[in-house]
């Protein structure tokens, strides 16, 4: 079983595959090929997806699974028996759990052993660097304009200065 | 036995009131419980942990049932070590349980409550001597203390050299041993205190021991922004709350500070400081304990596999019926009394009950008393305005119970329980604007756990909801209500104002409700307000118009003369570093200039010398101001208030209004 990704660029089952890319890229390579509709996916993502909203899937085969911490994430992946692994990196789920990165690293390489597992992210950051360590293959894909995303927010990031998603404004008790 | 003060330090130490207050120590070194699915593999290990940790088979309770493992006689960095050598396999259990918390939770005693009161009452008895500091000075900035404020059963100032001014103060507080310690920023001066007691060679005495814990600082999320939380000094058995920065204090009172300490088994000297979502996650900690259940150490039960369109159609948020912007009168709003935590109870939503629905869920039973709780001082309250601090306490703690369902630290949350509750109000808000409707009422807008309605009688329409819902219901009558319009002109769902039927004036989301608005417009709205709160009809709020905007024209006329420091803005910071420049990115780089220590989440106050050139002054030091800036601020809020105007032809029917949408919100 192999996904095109990019042109060129083939992922391919038995490995662990750590992808940064532009997220139209990804979304478009999920949403374009027919034939993922055959094998079992697993997305997997933290709470908030920069990419859910835009894959455009009805196959029964398309499995979610949503980790809220590191630890969750281990669970996970640990418990994926799917064709296709596909990882939405969260940062945040780190923050405070710094040591659950070589153990969630460890199952992504082991679960892609058999399955084909994406870790993927629109912007490295230091949990991602760490993770991919063990990734058989890293892509770095460009758009095609040269540019990247912006930074993904890191709750980490926030700390040191990045910018805040909206803020909850419903919450107004009387 | 009415325990004033709690800490850990090898043992439980209890500081009680019985007319002195004295410390008791009990000897407690509790174990965590270990689990393992296949313990086989792991035999070299657990031989270990028996020889060395006491560590002995047992069977234990979890919400989702009973488990056999072990219970370990050691702290947490065993238990972190369990964890990395079984890869993660190994499920823990009450390593992070504040010790003395646990303690209380065994013994079935509780803070700030005798022994024959129930934790879920409502009255709480307590005779504790109060003493009040405030220290003259920007506390960001100053360093000297030669000018302090004390009450206690006189009011007396301290003025001189700062060692006199210290040890005056320091001999007030041995010879007055007061239980309570109220002072604004307390957290902030503390540190600079002990530092300069230490320079002048005085024992500062606000801990019974001499001894101080210490609460580090950090910045958090909280409901999408950050927030900022100080550093704090806590003294043993002593009370000391900082009145400027604690949101419990703020809210409750010390009543409110009290009720919390009691329902969460936590100390007041924490409760103080300690948000509402800790509040409530410690009260179910505390009630997991006392049942006999034991607490996960890590949350790594994941949301089961879920179907791409099972997952859309089921993470909606709450529903919501955007309102045709406009000036409506006589409207009745229709509030649901804890509407996510009824809903909790009544379905019986919990991380175990979601496969198995007959079992009682814990987080049902555990918050069943709480919500009784909170009826009854919702209740109260109208006729004893003591109650109200209390009562706000509750609300929050249950506003925030809704929410640690699905928040990744949550002990006993899960998303699929979020999912449920807001699909459950989903439903209850509908089916009661289908009610609304069939009973010849006009739904002007909802929101969540509220409905905006136009017609009679209300208590039958009151009746029927609940009656159907089964869950309570307020109503408030407002005389005529403006629902505000959003920058494309359809209705905005949190921004409206109108007159109660007692003539007081209820507002949500207008300058005059915003913490960021400069106190000169601030004062502006509020007088408008003021004016057309003596309006009981639309018709008289028309007739009102040129009293108000006399008021603005007399703002707009005054505002060159104002004083600078009306018109700071304080704002919450969310980071340090911008990319763009901005008003606010010059304000944290002036705070930094000054050599004030700023963090993601602390509050700033600024006033726009020049929007321009992004010249901001600290409030406390500025002189001057921006015009043409603060006009345009004065000028969107008086577009606040004159929308009444612009709109005063009522809109009095729905028929014709089916383009209002309906929307969800997370």
């Amino acid at each position: 079983m192999r996904i095109e990704l990019s042109k060129g660029i083939t992922l391919q089952s038995g490995t662990f595959n750590a992808v940064i890319a532009p997220e139209k890229v990804i979304v478009a390579a999920i949403n374009s090929h027919a034939d993922l509709q055959r094998f079992l996916f697993l997305f997997v993502c933290g709470n908030y997806s920069r990419l859910l909203s835009g894959i455009n899937r009805t196959s029964g085969n398309f499995e979610i699974r949503r980790a809220f911490t590191a630890h969750q994430l281990f669970t996970i992946v640990k418990e994926a028996s799917h064709t296709i692994v596909f990882v939405e990196h969260d940062p945040t789920m780190f923050d405070g759990a710094e040591k659950m990165i070589i153990p969630v690293s460890g199952a992504l390489k082991d679960v892609g052993r058999e399955a084909l597992v994406i870790l993927y992210t629109p912007s490295m950051d230091r949990p991602f660097s760490a993770l991919m360590r063990s990734a058989d293959r890293v892509f770095q894909i460009t758009a095609p304009d040269g540019s990247m995303d912006r930074p993904q927010r890191s709750a980490r990031s926030y700390r040191i200065g990045g910018p805040l998603p909206p803020a909850q404004t419903t919450l107004e008790v009387s | 036995m009415w325990i004033l003060d709690s800490a850990y330090r090898g043992g439980v130490d209890l500081w009680v009131r019985d007319g002195a207050v004295t410390k008791i120590r009990h000897d407690y070194d509790p174990p965590f419980y270990l689990y393992l699915p296949d313990p086989h593999p792991h035999h070299d290990m657990i031989g270990t942990l028996e020889s060395e940790y006491h560590a002995g088979e047992c069977t234990f309770t979890t919400i989702f049932g009973e488990l056999s493992g072990y219970r370990v006689f050691a702290g947490r960095s065993v238990a972190e070590a369990i964890e990395q050598q079984t890869n993660y396999e190994a499920q823990l259990f009450n390593v992070d349980v504040r010790i003395d918390q646990r303690f209380m939770a065994e013994h079935g005693i509780f803070p700030c409550g005798a022994e024959h009161e129930s934790r879920f009452s409502p009255d709480i008895s307590y005779n504790l001597r109060r003493f009040e500091i405030s220290i003259r000075g920007n506390p960001s900035l100053s360093a000297a203390f030669t000018d302090i404020d004390v009450t206690h059963e006189r009011c007396e100032r301290l003025h001189g050299r700062e060692r006199n001014v210290l040890a005056d103060l320091f001999s007030l507080v041995t010879a007055c041993d007061p239980d309570v310690i109220l002072m604004p920023d307390a957290d902030t001066w503390m540190p600079k205190l002990q530092k300069q007691a230490r320079a002048h060679g005085l024992e500062m005495p606000f801990s019974r021991t001499g001894k101080y814990r210490r609460m580090d600082a950090r910045s958090y999320w909280s409901y999408g922004r950050v927030e900022h939380k100080e550093s704090a000094l806590i003294p043993d058995g002593r009370i000391l709350i900082d009145t400027e920065k604690s949101f419990v204090y703020r809210e409750g009172g010390l009543a409110g500070v009290l009720m919390a300490a009691r329902l969460s088994g936590l100390p007041p000297n924490l409760t103080s400081r300690f948000t509402p979502g800790t509040l409530i996650s410690s009260y179910e900690v505390y009630e997991a304990v006392r049942r006999g259940i034991v607490v996960p150490f890590r949350k790594s039960d994941a949301e089961k596999v879920r179907r791409f369109a099972e997952l859309r159609a089921a993470d909606r948020g709450g529903m919501m019926f955007q309102p045709a912007p406009g000036i409506y009168g006589d409207v009745d709003e229709i509030d649901f009394t804890s509407l996510y935590p009824s809903i909790i109870v009544q379905a019986n939503l919990s991380p175990e009950t979601i496969e198995h629905p007959e079992r009682q869920g814990f987080l049902p039973a555990v918050l069943d008393p709480l919500l009784g709780l909170r009826i009854r001082t919702k209740q109260l309250k109208k006729s004893d305005p003591r109650y109200a601090g209390i009562d706000s306490i509750l609300k929050w703690m249950l506003v925030t119970c809704f929410g640690y369902t699905g928040y990744k630290n949550a002990k006993f949350g899960r998303i699929e329980v979020h999912e449920g509750i807001t699909g459950r109000s989903r439903d209850i808000l509908m089916r009661t604007k289908d009610i609304a409707e069939a009973m010849g009422f006009c739904v002007l807008h909802g929101i969540v756990d509220c409905l905006w309605v136009q017609g009679s009688p209300i208590e039958a329409l009151k009746a029927h909801i609940e009656q159907t819902t089964r869950l309570l219901t307020e109503i408030e009558h407002f005389d005529w209500i403006v629902f505000l319009p959003q920058n494309d002109g359809s209705g905005a769902y949190n921004r409206y104002y109108g007159r109660l039927s007692d003539g007081s004036v209820k507002v949500r989301g207008i300058a005059a409700r915003r913490h960021d608005t400069p106190e000169y417009i601030r004062a502006m709205q509020r007088d408008m307000l003021t004016v057309m709160a003596s309006t009981a009809t639309i018709a008289d709020v028309g007739k009102a118009k040129d009293l108000v905007k006399a008021i603005y024209r007399h703002a707009v006329q005054n505002l060159p003369y104002a004083h600078a420091q009306d018109l700071a803005i304080n704002r919450r910071i969310s980071r340090l570093t911008y990319t763009h420049r901005c008003i606010e990115g010059a304000a944290v780089k002036e705070y930094q200039k000054r050599g004030v220590a700023v963090a993601p989440g602390a509050k700033i106050s600024y006033v726009v010398r020049d929007a321009r050139k992004y010249a901001i002054d600290p409030a406390w030091s500025a002189g001057s101001f921006d015009v043409r800036y603060y006009r345009e601020l004065l000028d969107k809020a008086w577009g606040e208030i004159s929308y009444a105007f612009m709109s005063e032809k009522p809109s009095l029917n729905c028929v014709g209004r089916d383009n209002r949408s309906i929307n969800t919100i997370h």
